[in-house]
């Protein structure tokens, strides 16, 4: 679903060298990846070349090849890119369109722009709406929600085109603790569901270590680990990063080093594997 | 927040459920009649006769003397005092120590008074009774570029937000011993500190915008569908050709009536 | 032909009603500030203009015009051409350059918008609402007929006055602004060179 190879991408402005080198990677159908590193690694900066914006709207150098969902994303415009490849990102606010007065037209406005027959439109708008829960706000005005709400919003105003990829750059860094968990409910069902290709950008590592099938790790624009959860986040190496790690795998490399637990297991990432790790 | 998009009265009403194209025709029709109708009083017959009892129909009638009266009440005063006063050569009818009171200036600011009475009637009738989104999807599916429409939608949502946010920096401008008092090189040396924030901030927004209307497909090409659908009837189609019909018809005669003198 | 097209990204489309936004909000500014013969209503339609070409400053300045009607003030809408032709005459300096020297972009570009937003609004002004403008401009208004002006004349002047200072502000606010902005968004809009820092 995503070929990546030999990416290599500098901004038309960028002072400091490429912001993405030598990127390789696959992304087989449904799977489900998250992206994580430390800020400036060029985590957003390949969710734009995954969705077009690098190098159609930033311009700038780049070589190498980019295929999404079977489009060559460098010769592609991007207006025949939207509706293939779905991206979502941190602000909620900026991501409304401000073209519609409800909830449901917002949801709509990409249908539309795609030339979705009206008939077909409708049930699709509801099974949107329904899924990010947003029923009952269906006449609201979108500048009238939360914060959490607009999130869900913009997710629902994405999905209902049934984008093959979703790109979905940091969601819940804006929102509020009661926010960011309804984000995330909608991310976990979404992914659960099947079908939808995700790659997801995210500093909380706990959710990403329980529900990503696979973890990408990023340093100064280049993949320094690829892997099952388990393998990239309990690495030292990538620790020492910057990329950070999960509680567990903090309080087990603690209890390792007082010598409270022995042996030199994979250290655990999640709050099962945490039980599983000090029990044994 | 909902409320403060635009001056638009959400009723109940025959006037409300018409079609956006046959008020906006009606619009252009009235400010036609506004600035050619001769005569001081036709004006004020149209504004009685027509446009207040449209204005009933649609319930709207406190909302629409009030935004009428705001506009045209200043205007009226300084018409009759400026244009009484100083009509130039004009025959005095009333003395007010050295200055007077010109018959020809008091039908002047009459007639005009009439003129702006119907012209900003016409358009806030239309205003109050049309919700702006609507208006949208009917010039979108008359072949109005769905762009350009955007640009009108957008620009009412955000205004509200844009005057809520620059409150608040000049409350904070001022918290933080911004003079915004004084005289005028004072205050308009107070206007950076405040306008340039404001500016910065939301120019910095476009960016981020752009993408997420790109993302939906804003700039694709190839034909486009509607989500709403505006109920139209064939009697209303027969009364916004009537009217656009008489408009021109008005226009034509006034041109000839000028050709005439 | 295709150099319009080349204006009109998507970027431009957003900015635009940005643009018409910032209009009104530093208009309510002005307002709050009570300054005299300021209105500061244009600095959005003048910054398409310079950033995204005069067809674009053009449109900024109609619809600002139609947004304002829309949100209470059905007074604009009838002066829909004369926002236009600051938008219009704002996207041709910039395109002459005259932003790189300050003072001509300030005092060049603000003083002849000014004169040309007075020879195209006061026929309007005198035709629609009799000369006046309801608002305190209208004492100079007053001494222009008491010195036995016509009314277009009196409108004319009048606008004149007001416009010139008014203009001049806008101008210098925009050349702040565009100063103030990052060369990184300012790389974004079609007239990007009209700006560039040398």
């Amino acid at each position: 679903m995503i070929h990546v190879e030999n990416l290599t991408y500098t901004y038309p402005t960028g002072s400091g060298g490429p912001a993405l080198r030598n990127i390789s990677f696959d992304v087989p159908e449904g799977q489900f990846v998250a992206l994580v590193g430390p800020n400036g690694a060029g985590k957003s900066t390949l969710c734009y070349a995954l969705s077009g914006f690098v190098p159609h709207f930033y311009n700038g150098d780049i070589s190498g090849s980019v295929m999404v969902a079977g489009h060559d994303i460098v010769k592609t415009e991007l207006g025949d890119l939207a509706g293939e490849i779905g991206l979502i990102f941190s602000n909620p606010f900026n991501q409304i369109t401000g073209a519609c007065y409800t909830v449901r037209d917002e949801v709509a406005f990409g249908l539309e722009n795609l030339g979705v027959p009206r008939a077909e439109m409708i049930p699709r708008v509801e099974e949107a709406i329904d899924l990010a829960g947003l029923d009952g706000m269906e006449d609201r005005s979108p500048y009238a929600l939360s914060g959490g709400q607009q999130q869900r919003l913009a997710i629902a105003s994405v999905i209902v085109m049934r984008p093959r990829v979703l790109v979905v750059d940091e969601p819940t860094s804006q929102l509020d603790p009661v926010g960011s968990r309804e984000v995330f409910e909608l991310l976990d069902s979404l992914s659960r569901s099947g079908g939808t290709t995700v790659v997801l950008v995210e500093q909380k590592l706990e959710w990403v270590a329980v529900h990503a099938d696979r973890v990408i790790a990023m340093h100064e624009g280049q993949i320094i680990a690829d892997g099952e959860p388990r393998a990239v986040l309990a690495s030292a190496e990538v620790e020492r990063l910057g990329v950070g790690s999960t509680r567990y795998t903090q309080a087990a490399r603690l209890a390792r080093r007082r010598g409270l637990v022995t042996g030199d297991g994979v250290l655990p990432v999640t709050l099962d594997q945490a039980v599983e790790y000090f029990e044994s | 927040m909902t409320t403060s998009l635009s001056l638009y009265a959400p009723r109940d009403s025959g006037l409300d459920r018409l079609h956006p194209l046959t008020k906006l025709v009606f619009a252009v029709f009235g400010v036609v009649v506004g600035v050619t109708l001769p005569g001081v009083w036709p004006n004020y017959l149209f504004f009685l006769l027509v446009l207040l009892p449209l204005a009933a129909w649609g319930r709207i009638v406190p909302e629409f003397l009030r935004a009428v009266f705001k506009i045209a009440l200043p205007f009226a005063i300084s018409l009759f005092v400026i244009q009484g006063l100083f009509w130039t050569n004009g025959t005095p009818i009333f003395q007010l120590g050295s200055l007077s009171l010109k018959a020809e200036g008091l039908a002047f600011a009459a007639k005009t008074t009439g003129r702006i009475l119907v012209v900003m009637g016409s358009i806030t009738l239309f205003v109050l009774s049309t919700r702006p989104d609507h208006l949208m999807v009917a010039l979108t599916q008359r072949g109005i570029p769905k762009t350009l429409t955007y640009v009108l939608v957008s620009a009412i949502q955000l205004v509200p937000r844009f005057q809520s946010k620059a409150a608040s920096i000049l409350d904070a401008q001022r918290a933080r011993g911004l003079e915004t008092e004084g005289g005028f090189f004072q205050r308009v040396r107070a206007l950076l500190p405040v306008s340039i924030p404001l500016v910065l901030g939301s120019i910095v927004d476009v960016e981020e915008r752009t993408i997420a209307l790109e993302a939906r497909g804003f700039s694709r090409d190839g034909p486009k569908t509607s989500y709403r659908v505006l109920i139209d009837t064939p009697a209303q189609r027969i009364v916004r050709a009537l009217m656009l019909l008489a408009s021109v018809a008005l226009i034509v005669f006034t041109v000839v009536r000028w050709w005439a003198v | 032909m295709d150099r319009i097209r080349k204006d009109f990204t998507t970027i431009t489309w957003v900015m635009i009603p940005v643009a018409i936004a910032i209009n009104m909000a530093l208009g309510f500014i002005v307002f709050s500030l009570k300054i005299p013969f300021l209105y500061l209503d244009s600095i959005g339609t003048i910054l398409v203009g310079l950033l995204c070409g005069p067809i674009a400053g053009l449109l900024t300045g109609a619809l600002s015009n139609f947004a304002w009607g829309l949100l209470g003030n059905p007074g604009y809408v009838p002066y829909f051409p004369v926002g236009a032709l600051i938008g219009l005459l704002a996207g041709l300096f910039g395109q002459w350059g005259w932003y790189k020297q300050w003072w001509l972009w300030i005092f060049g570009g603000g003083l002849i918008t000014a004169l040309a937003g007075a020879v195209l609004s006061a026929p309007i002004n005198a035709y629609l609402q009799g000369g006046v403008t309801g608002s305190g401009t209208d004492v100079l208004v007053a001494a222009f007929r008491a010195g036995g002006a016509s009314i277009l004349q009196a409108s004319f002047f009048q606008g004149l006055i007001t416009e010139s200072v008014d203009k001049v502000v806008n101008y210098a606010v925009v050349w702040a602004i565009v100063k103030a902005l990052p060369v990184r968004f300012l790389a974004r809009f079609p007239r990007y060179i009209n700006v560039r820092p040398e």
